[in-house]
């Protein structure tokens, strides 16, 4: 009698452990294969996404302390480009801005371009930030000068979708300041323990 | 041969999981925005549909009752993990545009449910056949919602990159609410009340 609750309390213990063992080997057979190539398109993503921005380029490091990726021509610091995020009107909208490399000996911030990774904007109006003739406006503007038309700033909102534009804007604003601040103060601090 | 035609024939239509059933209507109406979506979203589930109908049935006779759901999820989860990876690894753009509803195929309750309702009852190659007629049925009810929420929302309808028709003058005024949730809500209630008034699906 005690014997055969206890089998029926163990057996299905026993089954339902060799299924999940079966499961783990699947699971970490398939995870070996497919890591590497999961690895190499998310490189290919961040080095066609770099490439948009920087033509000429022909190599990059990514920082993951300051979350930025240097840009390289022949050796030479050609620019900076990082992710950032902005909150839109259909949720977060993913951005790669990127920097001239000026901003190391100069007191200006100078935008090289802006491209947009993902969004969920409403199709037809908010959509339109992908369109070169919104992203484009970015291209050479100081940051200073990065702020909606109606604010005195140079970049000309999507008619229909103000809320879209200025969340872009907003971003690029501050997210540049801080990131030009980071990168100062990280090259100073290089040079100091150099000297 | 006639029993193989019947359970093929009652996922298709009469027991279609989308159209009569009404399961697994979140990732139809959430993924019906294109029909390379709809035709990814197909694949996947009917693979792991296949898949699952073909184990569970395998294992039938040795699984005790008791944990026979938690059996059945394990075995989902597992194979929807694999899909995921695959397609991570590659097939990353349209991984990207299916995003979470492919993790989400796990509780898709079509799946599950054809565990349970049939392929712990049948044999392995009934079983099969009844994924096949579930899993196009399925594919079927949503490459039509895409279908119509693209020509509607777009004006357009392109595949795979390649753009097959063009509307002359819906092109240029698109409705995107189409492609909106809202419109995911629309078309599948007009497609709905459109098959049961023609009889094309019986109710009740």
């Amino acid at each position: 009698m005690i014997n055969s609750s206890i089998k029926q309390d163990i057996i299905p213990i026993a089954f339902l452990t060799i299924i999940v063992c079966v499961s783990v080997i699947f699971l970490y057979t398939t995870n070996s294969v497919t890591e590497e190539y999961i690895e190499e398109s998310k490189n290919e993503a961040v080095q066609a996404m770099l490439n948009k921005q920087f033509p000429e380029m022909d190599d990059y490091s990514y920082d993951e302390e300051l979350d930025l990726y240097t840009v390289f021509l022949d050796g030479n610091n050609i620019g900076f480009a990082f992710v950032a995020v902005a909150s839109g009107y259909g949720g977060p909208i993913e951005l790669i801005i990127s920097l001239e490399s000026s901003l190391l000996f100069d007191d200006e911030i100078t935008i090289h371009g802006l491209s947009v990774v993902s969004h969920s904007e409403t199709p037809g109006l908010g959509e339109k930030i992908v369109e070169a003739s919104f992203s484009d406006q970015f291209t050479g503007v100081l940051v200073d000068d990065v702020a909606l038309t109606k604010d005195g700033g140079s970049i000309d909102a999507i008619t229909g979708a103000t809320v879209s534009s200025s969340a872009v804007v907003e971003t690029v604003f501050t997210t540049v300041t801080e990131k030009a601040r980071i990168i100062r103060e990280s090259v100073a601090v290089e040079t100091e323990g150099g000297t | 041969m006639s029993e193989t035609i019947n359970i093929l024939k009652n996922g298709l239509i009469k027991s279609n999981p989308v159209l009569t059933l009404l399961l697994g209507l979140c990732p139809t109406l959430a993924v019906s925005t294109s029909i390379d979506n709809a035709f990814g979203m197909t694949a996947a589930v009917l693979f792991v549909l296949i898949s699952s109908n073909i184990i569970v049935s395998l294992i039938r006779t040795y699984t005790p009752q008791r944990v026979r759901i938690p059996v059945f999820i394990v075995i989902i989860a597992t194979l929807v993990t694999i899909v995921d990876l695959t397609m991570q690894a590659f097939l990353p753009s349209l991984s990207k545009s299916l995003g979470i509803f492919i993790p989400l195929i796990v509780v898709n309750c079509i799946i599950l449910g054809r565990a349970e309702a049939f392929a712990s009852k049948n044999k392995v190659p009934n079983a099969i056949v009844d994924a096949l007629g579930m899993g196009i049925g399925f594919g079927i009810a949503i490459t039509i919602i895409s279908f119509l929420r693209q020509m509607l929302g777009t004006g357009s309808l392109s595949v795979f990159g390649n753009e097959l028709v063009r509307v002359p003058g819906l092109s240029d005024n698109p409705m995107p609410i189409f492609i909106l949730p809202m419109g995911a809500f629309l078309v599948i209630s007009m497609l709905l009340a459109t098959l049961r008034y023609t009889g094309v699906i019986k109710s009740g």
